[in-house]
């Protein structure tokens, strides 16, 4: 039954990974961009995610709030940080990310205070005894919403015209454009829909913890690079996987690794000696 | 004048810490995101070493050594994984480095190293010290990019397959690049623990191989004067901006940002703009 | 012509200025304002200036006006050493406090010690700060002494044997924990498991399910109030509701905040007694909550404590030479707001340890631990 639930746990917090790094690897794959200011969406999606509810009361508002709010930054930002520098060598985009997110993190301080801001009245609480297990509302809540978002992106990906485009453009970006296709619309769909995932995860986040901090997108920041090269860079199907499987190692790792190693270090660890295995990644991608 | 000279050694520890990088990143086109454990390894065995009365040039040597021997190593990662898998596996290797540092009660652990010996030459003695080393690593750069390695380095730093099919031991000349500038990063290392006299896990974190990353790209990425000009000043940039007290870190950020925004090349970039001037080196890339 | 009546009168500003200058006693202060440790730094630089306005208002130091030099040291080591030299050549100050963490106070520590500057650690637990010398000087407790103290208010006074233990890696975790397993077997305690985590962590499911297996009689956990909070919430969320006992770390109203419901009964040990009536203690919460509007929590606490041992010496000693500050300081009796100061022979402070324990979302006192020889700090 321990087995059971640690295993579990691995794969909620597999979740939240995915949906922060599935939104990495999509501007990855479009633009070869270590985007790093997006770990500073998934905070601004836990600030406007605590500030809706906490005036409004409503779960709804609060999350499309911070889905679609954090969505169009990640355009904005696309279109004034990353779109003047596109030919320029890969440390300068990564640079220019780091430093936003630097500055976002200081600016959420400056606004918001550092102590973080909790749920004043904390939604998605209650326990739901399902046998053996407590599973809090909040968790059951994150794994129906991540299946829910991605497998949402998923079908878009698919079964639209859109999706199409997407993929087109991904593969063969000159090919696609002689198609008909807009390159530029592409790609604000696709930070739009990326940076709407992490908003989306960082609420979900400021609600399980009930704490939104200004400096909670550190963590993701590297680890969610981590996750997508371990799953292979660009590839959606294989950062899913990834940020799973990472999820499932740091679990069992904290509990019995834990006196040998740190969990980012534990986490790293495994990232190399897959890459060592396979130094594309679990998938191909781009 | 100990406020001065203490801000001046600092900023010559960071210029060797990013000309050491320069090298790996700048010339050679490896871009490393975890550079500071160099520095830690660096720090740690000098440390280690003249706690235990050995003296300090050659616990310094011993830092360079091991710090270079563990370069190599990753070096023959860089082999097998490219360009941002390789990024992403240095930063891992940061990682890995501080998990051991912290769970080994005879590194210190969380603790740390504290009461490391004073190597004796009062603050101006150990400065020049550091000056001297400054100076040498400029040197040792310059020489390096004038010379046939450095031709090399710029060619795999361009085109790798390119070079490769010229007939250019690629694998080789990588895992110079990565003995080198990781040696000279334990250099750095053992410098700094000397200098503050304590260190402990954090003071390798992962934030500070960015720092470094970030001296060397806003210097202009494989230009020594830029990369040592960028290092001086953000370096002391935070006790410069006392003054401006709570948006310090916010404007460091968005100084960053302005840079690669506005002028990639860097400081260098900016001033060849200013100031254009003839190629020195030969390059393999395309015609500019 | 003007130009050179202009420029004559700056000498005579310079002048004035250094008059009106001299009429001030510095008191150094480095505190993480920007960086990670920004919450911290906050309440250890309103605790700061609540001190130094109250001795202000009180006369001063023998008639002059005590200025506080405050510098951000991000709590970095790095940053720490030129801001404490500027702190001794630029701004001249003959005394300081560090409102910082263990890493940069550990390294100023150093440069303080060496100039023959005394220098009290408000709050930061590293073990070697003090043994920097004779000029160190700490007013909160040891890591190791709390962690004692914890085994004690565990095995007797609560009288729980089988017991869990859950680290927070970094120093302040790992000295509580050495502390307590050093003492634990003396009460009784069996440690079933030892668990750590990093100071970033804030989601601990798989821990609580471990624990939940291991079926502990009371969880020592250690952590800040950003991660303290999310794991007692767990913790609870998870099905285990034995009583979970802390440290200082916890100590402030955003533990309670963030814990909600499950932070009730939650017993920490710590220096500040909100049902004391002590009337150091009861003017302190009742001023620091007029001067921010928050509630007081143990980082403000202790950083007014040690501005005031500061104060205390200074007026003892009636002149700026550091030696004679120094001096009054060892010989340190002060009523503050944590308890009894006096210090031992390496700097290290005696005093009781507070239990405090949530009740009806209040921090409420339990009980006191006075034994001296847990108590004891290191005499070398």
């Amino acid at each position: 039954m321990l087995y059971f639930e640690l295993f579990l746990q691995g794969l909620l917090q597999g979740c939240i990974y995915a949906l922060v790094a599935v939104g990495l690897t999509l501007v990855y794959g479009l633009l070869r961009i270590l985007h790093v200011a997006h770990a500073g969406l998934y905070t601004l999606g836990g600030y406007f995610g605590v500030l809706v509810y906490n005036s409004s009361g409503s779960l709804i508002l609060s999350g499309v709030v911070a889905m679609f709010g954090v969505g169009f930054l990640g355009v904005i930002i696309y279109r004034l940080c990353y779109e003047p520098i596109l030919d320029q060598p890969p440390y300068v985009p990564l640079i220019a990310s780091i430093g936003l997110f630097i500055a976002m993190e200081e600016l959420y301080r400056i606004l918001f205070g550092s102590y973080g801001i909790s749920y004043t009245n904390p939604p998605l609480q209650k326990m739901l005894p399902l046998g053996g297990l407590y599973l809090r509302e909040g968790e059951l809540v994150t794994i129906l919403v991540s299946i829910i978002l991605i497998g949402g992106l998923a079908w878009l990906s698919s079964r639209t015209r859109l999706g199409l485009a997407w993929r087109a453009t991904v593969t063969d970006p000159q090919m696609a454009e002689s198609f008909g296709i807009d390159p530029i619309r592409v790609r604000y769909i696709n930070f739009f829909i990326g940076s709407a995932l992490a908003g989306a995860a960082g609420m979900i986040v400021g609600i399980l913890n009930n704490l939104v901090e200004p400096t909670m997108g550190s963590v993701p920041s590297y680890k969610a690079l981590a996750i997508i090269v371990l799953g292979g860079l660009g590839s959606v199907r294989g950062t899913l996987v990834a940020a799973l499987a990472l999820g499932v190692v740091e679990s069992f790792g904290t509990i019995y690794l834990g006196n040998v190693l740190n969990r980012d270090a534990i986490a790293f660890v495994f990232l190399i000696l897959v890459l060592m295995v396979r130094p594309q990644g679990m998938f191909r991608g781009v | 004048m100990g406020y001065e000279i203490s801000l001046l050694t600092f900023m010559g520890i960071s210029i060797i810490g990013s000309l050491s990088l320069n090298l790996i990143t700048g010339f050679c086109g490896q871009v490393s995101l975890g550079h500071v454990a160099f520095v830690g390894i660096g720090a740690y065995t000098a440390s280690i070493l003249t706690k235990a009365d050995t003296p300090f040039f050659v616990a310094l040597l011993a830092g360079m050594l091991l710090a270079g021997t563990f370069g190599v190593m990753v070096g023959l990662a860089s082999l097998r994984v490219r360009h941002d898998f390789l990024a992403i596996t240095t930063m891992g290797v940061n990682f890995v480095f501080l998990g051991v540092v912290r769970q080994q009660e005879w590194l210190g652990g969380e603790l740390g190293i504290s009461s490391i010996p004073d190597p004796g030459f009062g603050k101006l003695g150990f400065l020049a010290l550091v000056i001297g080393c400054v100076i040498l690593v400029a040197l040792l750069s310059l020489q390096i990019r004038r010379s046939w390695m450095g031709y090399v380095f710029e060619a795999i730093s361009g085109d790798e397959d390119t070079a490769r099919m010229l007939g250019l031991d690629v694998s080789r000349y990588k895992l110079i690049a990565f003995a080198l500038g990781t040696a000279l990063a334990g250099l750095s290392g053992g410098l700094y623990a000397h200098h503050v006299r304590f260190i402990f896990p954090d003071s390798f974190a992962f934030v500070e191989s960015i720092t470094l990353l970030a001296m060397v790209v806003i210097g202009g990425n494989g230009s020594i004067l830029g990369v040592i000009v960028a290092s001086a000043l953000l370096s002391v940039l935070p006790q410069w901006f006392q003054f401006i007290g709570d948006y310090k870190l916010l404007l460091y950020g968005s100084l960053l940002f302005v840079v690669m925004r506005f002028s990639p090349g860097g400081l260098a970039g900016l001033a060849q703009n200013i100031f254009p001037k003839s190629k020195k080196s030969i390059v393999l890339k395309e015609n500019q | 012509m003007k130009l050179k009546k202009v420029l004559s009168l700056i000498p005579a500003l310079f002048m004035f200025f250094g008059i009106a200058w001299a009429d001030t006693i510095k008191i150094g202060f480095n505190v993480p304002l920007t960086g990670f440790a920004a919450a911290d730094g906050e309440s250890a630089l309103n605790g700061a200036k609540l001190a130094v306005n109250q001795a202000n208002a009180s006369g001063g130091i023998n008639g002059k006006q005590i200025e506080l030099v405050v510098y951000d040291d991000q709590a970095s080591p790095k940053e720490a050493v030129p801001i404490a030299n500027r702190l001794i050549e630029k701004d001249g100050v003959k005394v300081a406090v560090s409102g910082s963490y263990s890493g940069s106070t550990r390294a100023a520590a150093g440069v303080f010690q060496a100039a023959g500057i005394p220098y009290i650690s408000a709050y930061a637990i590293h073990p070697d700060i003090t043994r920097s010398g004779n000029y160190v000087f700490r007013t909160s407790f040891m890591g190791e002494v709390q962690g004692r103290a914890g085994a004690l208010l565990i095995g007797q006074t609560m009288q729980h044997k089988r017991v869990v233990v859950i680290t927070l890696k970094n120093d302040f975790g790992k000295s509580l924990a050495t502390g307590f397993k050093a003492e634990a077997a003396n009460f009784g305690i069996e440690i079933i498991n030892e668990y750590e985590y990093s100071i970033r962590d804030r989601q601990f499911g798989p821990i609580v399910a471990k624990v939940r297996a291991d079926n502990p009689d009371a969880i020592y956990a250690s952590g800040y109030f950003f991660t303290a909070g999310p794991l007692v919430n767990q913790l609870r969320s998870g099905g285990v509701t034995v009583p979970v006992i802390g440290q200082e770390g916890y100590d402030g109203e955003h533990f309670i905040k963030i814990g909600g419901a499950a932070a009730e009964g939650v017993i920490i040990t710590t220096s500040l007694d909100r049902d004391s009536d002590k009337p150091e203690t009861v003017s302190f919460i009742a001023e620091y909550e007029k001067f921010t509007g928050n509630k007081v929590d143990m980082v403000a606490a202790s950083t007014h404590t040690a501005i005031k041992v500061v104060v205390d010496a200074l007026r003892k000693a009636g002149t700026d030479d550091p030696d004679s500050i120094r001096q009054a300081i060892s010989q340190t009796q002060l009523t503050a707001a944590t308890g009894q100061i006096s210090f031992n022979r390496i700097g290290e402070v005696r005093k009781n340890v507070q239990v405090q324990i949530v009740r009806n979302g209040e921090w409420r006192y339990h009980s006191t631990i006075k034994d001296k020889n847990i108590l004891a700090p290191p005499e070398s």
